[in-house]
């Protein structure tokens, strides 16, 4: 099994959080939430977005279609998107069928229970207006997310 | 003969178990995460109302100014999201704090009180309240009430049998997944404060309901502590563990 990185996507277009693992070998290697990945964030977001409404006007009138996996030569993506608008993307090798239930895990267990219990963190990441459009940079940063996140796809990463 | 024994044996056994599921699902119930946000929820309405009143304190020089500017913008109503609130709790200073805190723990108060009536006369008629002392006034604190509000009981129970109580909650569970980022864990212990101070109301409240009413007859106290299987895990893994520290004055 090997992953690459983790992403998460809101409502408002803005990336909330980003995990790459740069080394197989290690687990604790790479980066999080980094000002690098800024744009490659947003070219993951706008390959997903288009590839998603292709899908959905491929599927005729009235039924809903959501993508799952985008597989390339080199990798696989396997993508959640929520009623609430938000996008879990996982990018793995193409070892890897289906992830779903990673990605069910990460939202309803790991995401619902340390950001959308957590009294302290906002809900919305987009504070104003002008961060609505896809300019906010705010990042999901507490401390039992990261680490329940560290935890649970650490394993996965080799 | 022996079969048939052991048939009516299990058909006991199973039709006392069918008529536990039956009132299991004959009790009225809600759902736990929405109730739980709800108690939560508590602690940024006491800001947002303290804020309120500030504002109207503020403007009430400026009577006509206020009515006017009330009638222009929504901003008045405006209050945020909790976790700003939150925030503003950390900012305000200590005059207001205190007021907003002893909201919370009107609010536990009357929660204990309301509580009382509704576990001694639907869920629990076989407790006798007549002949109780205070310890196992304690005793139902811990163990009914807790176990009705947050789902467990109290982990342990102190006291000096002269009044003073402690008791230990090692997992408290509506601070359970509050956490900030990485390196702010004073922040963190700061702003956790004000959601404490419910359950003290709700203890006080509980007391009061059952006999010990006098005004300043019952103090409660909390404090986040560290629990004591929690060193060797570090810091990291800090628990959320409270000590509710319960002073009674009786008179003899």
């Amino acid at each position: 099994m090997a992953i690459y990185s983790f992403w998460i996507f809101d409502r408002h277009c803005n990336c909330i959080f980003d995990r790459e693992w740069t080394l197989k070998s290690n687990q604790s290697s790479g980066t999080t939430n980094s000002k690098q990945n800024e744009d490659t964030a947003k070219l993951l977001y706008g390959m997903i977005f288009s590839l998603r409404s292709i899908s959905q006007k491929l599927s005729g009138e009235g039924s809903h279609n959501e993508i799952r996996t985008i597989s390339t030569g080199k990798y696989r993506a396997h993508i959640l998107c929520t009623a609430s608008g938000l996008w879990f993307v996982l990018l793995s090798d193409l070892k890897q069928e289906d992830l779903s239930h990673v990605l069910r895990y990460l939202y309803s267990e790991i995401y619902v229970k340390t950001v959308v219990h957590n009294w302290f963190s906002p809900v919305d990441f987009a504070e104003s207006d002008s961060e609505k459009r896809g300019q906010g940079v705010r990042k999901i940063r507490n401390r039992s997310f990261l680490a329940n996140v560290e935890r649970f796809l650490g394993p996965m990463v080799n | 003969m022996v079969d048939s024994g052991l048939a009516s044996e299990v058909n006991e056994h199973q039709r006392l178990q069918l008529q536990f599921q039956l009132f299991q699902e004959s009790l009225p119930k809600v759902d736990e995460t929405v109730y739980r946000m709800l108690l939560n929820e508590a602690v940024p309405l006491a800001i947002g109302v303290e804020r309120s009143l500030n504002h109207l304190e503020e403007d009430s020089t400026d009577q006509l100014e206020t009515d006017l500017n009330s009638k222009l913008t929504f901003e008045s109503q405006e209050l945020g999201a909790s976790h700003k609130l939150l925030q503003e709790y950390m900012t305000a200073d200590q005059d207001q704090q205190i007021r907003i805190n002893t909201r919370l723990e009107n609010i536990g108060f009357q929660l204990g009180q309301k509580l009382s009536q509704l576990l001694i006369f639907s869920n629990n008629p076989n407790l006798s309240f007549k002949d109780m002392d205070l310890l196992s006034v304690m005793k139902f604190v811990c163990r009914d009430v807790w176990k009705q509000v947050f789902g467990k009981q109290i982990d342990n129970l102190k006291t000096n049998h002269r009044g003073t109580f402690y008791l230990l909650d090692y997992n408290y569970k509506p601070i359970e997944s509050f956490t900030l980022e990485e390196d702010l864990s004073d922040q963190e212990q700061k702003m956790m404060e004000p959601f404490l101070h419910v359950p003290c109301g709700m203890i006080r409240g509980v007391l009061a309901s059952l006999g010990f009413e006098k005004e300043d007859q019952v103090t409660c106290q909390a404090t986040l502590v560290e629990a004591p299987d929690s060193k060797q895990a570090g810091a990291s893994a800090f628990a959320k563990s409270v000590s509710f520290n319960v002073q009674v004055l009786v008179e003899r």
